[in-house]
């Protein structure tokens, strides 16, 4: 297995800005609850270990739990499938609206989030030998990466599937692909692990996966936990934990390639919130980290990266059964 | 497939275990009159010191010898047996390469490979990968720094003894990284060399300075030692749009460092915040298995009745080549001197 570290830059206010997401978060959260109350289903077991999940606290009302075995979080509650997929849809479509700031910041996320995102799945792609695949990219439509895989000369056809409508597909109908890509996918959905296996019997053996995902083993959502900003539903339904993610996909049938935390926002993350709240209880040691110049942030990311320790994570799995 | 191995030193252990985990390897039998079964638990395993060798019932050998006796077994392997695999160097000198370049051409269909794991190394495959259309482009130059500290028993090992080894530091190690130089470049010729035994003082050399060129012209440059303190491999190739480094090996021991490879894209100043410091990627890797793929490879050419693709008879006798060489050029420029 293998990890990435990257050198990679960006300023936070180019890919996600705290203060203008506010609003989106407050929409997600209403819209969350809307549909929650309309059947919530709780969760007791995690969905990445044999263990009941223990309370964690809430975001504005809205409970967490998280798994004990792995330190992963979830919305304590869900609902069935049709009304999540409908949140989702929601979601995406307030995304979607002309003076959304993922319009604003459309361009910046292509540059900084996307194109570093093909690099790395083309990159991948040569890695492993694999030629001109026929990729899934499990979303929920529209998406701004399916011009960036439509364009790619290394891949020969992109097929974009509803991450919620991918449960009900008859298995073994479709054409299988050589590789699937889930960015954030498990993060949204309700049931990750029962997606991740329709997502591996949509894959030809030794099929690859990519995940991207906010891991709650990462410094700034350790740090700030549910007091994270970006840390909300339905986009946060699931925030896993490296090892949390590790084990979902080993029991969907794949084998690790690569398990990295190239995440270069963390520091920058919670100094954000710092500055958003000065009251965010913060340790000194915390507090003089994330304020200090900008030679030892940069070098306190590269060692979050570098061990596993960044809240970005990257997964390639290959499927094994 | 019943397999012999020929000497259970480090790399004897290393091949046992390995065959031992193939599903294709019915029998291993070890022949290392110094080896001792019982204290090993090897019984049933190690040939006793005065059993004749079961030739006829193996179908491979593995030569895991010191360099003077690894010529004749491998040539008694070829005749006697259909498939041999030979831990490099391929002897300790040319003449020595020629009696088995001999051997395997009145047995043009026996399979005959040389260890060279070092291609099978992750950081090594994936700098391969990253070559040539679609990826960092052409090779302009590699470079290469591959060393060791020694140690206190180093004048006491064999592998510093001119009579058995053949050669110094760039015979048992160095030769590794001419090879990973073939891997990347192809053929090569020398350029020059300056060797030195510059503190051990065994009489072969603990440093070795070597000057290469590929057949399209692409320099290359090792520094292959045993004084470097602290174990270092280290490969750099700069090609058209990026560049590679590929440092650390999983070893066993781990003192080589972590296995990495450096990823560095070509930008200049109207793509990069700062010229010279373009966006890096590092992949760290965790699992080593180059010994495994390596043996994998010889038994499934076996299997497969078809040639071996890495360790060849070709490839070896180029590193070799180089190395006879270097020592020729080296030897010439000090008879000039004496002179």
């Amino acid at each position: 297995m293998q990890s990435i570290q990257s050198s990679l830059t960006m300023p936070l206010a180019s890919v996600k800005p705290l203060e203008p997401l506010l609003g989106y978060r407050a929409y997600c959260l209403d819209a969350t609850r809307a549909t929650l109350a309309s059947g919530a289903v709780p969760r007791k077991r995690s969905p990445v270990a044999d263990a009941a999940l223990e309370a964690a606290g809430d975001v504005e009302g809205l409970a967490y739990a998280r798994c004990p075995e792995t330190g992963s979080l979830f919305l304590a509650s869900v609902a069935p499938a049709p009304a999540w997929a409908t949140l989702l849809r929601d979601v995406t479509r307030y995304r979607q609206a002309p003076d959304a700031v993922h319009q604003v910041i459309a361009r910046s996320r292509s540059e900084h989030v996307y194109a570093p995102k093909l690099e790395w799945i083309e990159g991948t792609l040569r890695l492993q030998g694999v030629e001109r695949p026929r990729v899934l990219e499990v979303v929920t439509p529209p998406s701004g990466f399916t011009a960036f895989l439509e364009r790619s000369t290394r891949i020969a056809a992109v097929e974009t599937v509803d991450e919620m409508t991918l449960l009900g597909a008859a298995p073994g109908g479709d054409t299988l692909a050589d590789a699937a890509v889930l960015l954030e996918t498990l993060d949204r959905v309700n049931d990750p692990a029962a997606v991740l296996r329709a997502v591996a019997r949509r894959l030809v053996p030794g099929g690859l996966v990519f995940v991207t995902a906010l891991v709650a083993s990462g410094f700034d959502v350790t740090v700030l936990g549910l007091r994270s900003l970006y840390l909300y539903p339905p986009d946060r339904t699931n925030c896993f934990s490296l090892e949390g993610l590790e084990r979902l996909l080993a029991a969907a049938g794949f084998a690790l390639d690569e398990l990295s935390t190239p995440g270069v926002l963390d520091v920058e993350i919670v100094d954000a919130h710092l500055r958003h709240d000065p009251r965010v209880p913060l340790s000194p040691f915390e507090r003089r980290l994330v304020t200090a110049g900008r030679e030892t942030r940069v070098a306190f990311q590269t060692f979050l990266q570098e061990h596993g320790m960044s809240s970005f994570a990257r997964v390639v799995g290959k499927r094994t059964r | 497939m019943n397999v012999l191995v020929f000497g259970y030193g480090y790399m004897g252990k290393l091949r046992y275990e390995v065959l031992r985990r193939h599903p294709d390897v019915d029998e291993i039998r070890i022949v290392d009159p110094f080896a001792d079964a019982k204290a090993l638990g090897l019984e049933g395993v190690l040939l006793p010191p005065d059993a004749e060798i079961p030739w006829s019932e193996v179908d491979a050998a593995f030569v895991c010898t010191p360099n003077d006796v690894t010529a004749s077994l491998c040539v008694e392997a070829l005749r006697r047996c259909r498939h041999v695999f030979c831990e490099k160097p391929p002897g300790r000198d040319w003449a020595d390469f020629s009696r088995i370049t001999e051997a395997a051409a009145a047995v043009p269909d026996h399979t005959l490979v040389f260890g060279f794991n070092h291609r099978f190394h992750p950081a090594i495959r994936a700098a391969k990968a990253m070559l040539g259309d679609g990826g960092l482009g052409d090779v302009l130059f590699v470079k290469g720094t591959y060393g060791k500290s020694g140690g206190t028993r180093y004048r006491e090992s064999w592998r510093n003894q001119r009579e058995i080894s053949g050669g110094g530091i760039l015979l048992d190690q160095g030769i590794h990284a001419l090879d990973l130089f073939d891997f990347f470049l192809g053929p090569l010729s020398l350029t020059n060399a300056l060797l030195a035994d510059s503190f051990w003082g065994c009489g072969v050399e603990d440093n070795a300075f070597v000057l290469l060129r590929s057949a399209s012209g692409v320099p290359a440059f090792l520094h292959s030692s045993a004084t470097l303190w602290k174990h270092t491999f280290r490969i750099e190739i700069g090609a058209r749009d990026g560049y590679l480094l590929a440092t650390g090996l999983l070893s066993q021991t781990g003192s080589y460092g972590r296995e990495q490879l450096v990823i560095g894209r070509r930008q200049f100043e109207d793509e990069a915040t700062a010229l010279g410091n373009p966006r890096e990627e590092i992949i760290y890797f965790d699992r080593d298995d180059s010994w495994t793929l390596e043996v994998n490879e010889f038994l499934s050419a076996i299997k497969e009745k078809r040639p071996a693709t890495h360790g060849t008879l070709a490839e070896a006798g180029r590193v070799m080549a180089l190395i006879r060489d270097a020592y020729a050029r080296d030897e010439s420029r000090g008879a000039r001197q004496d002179g």
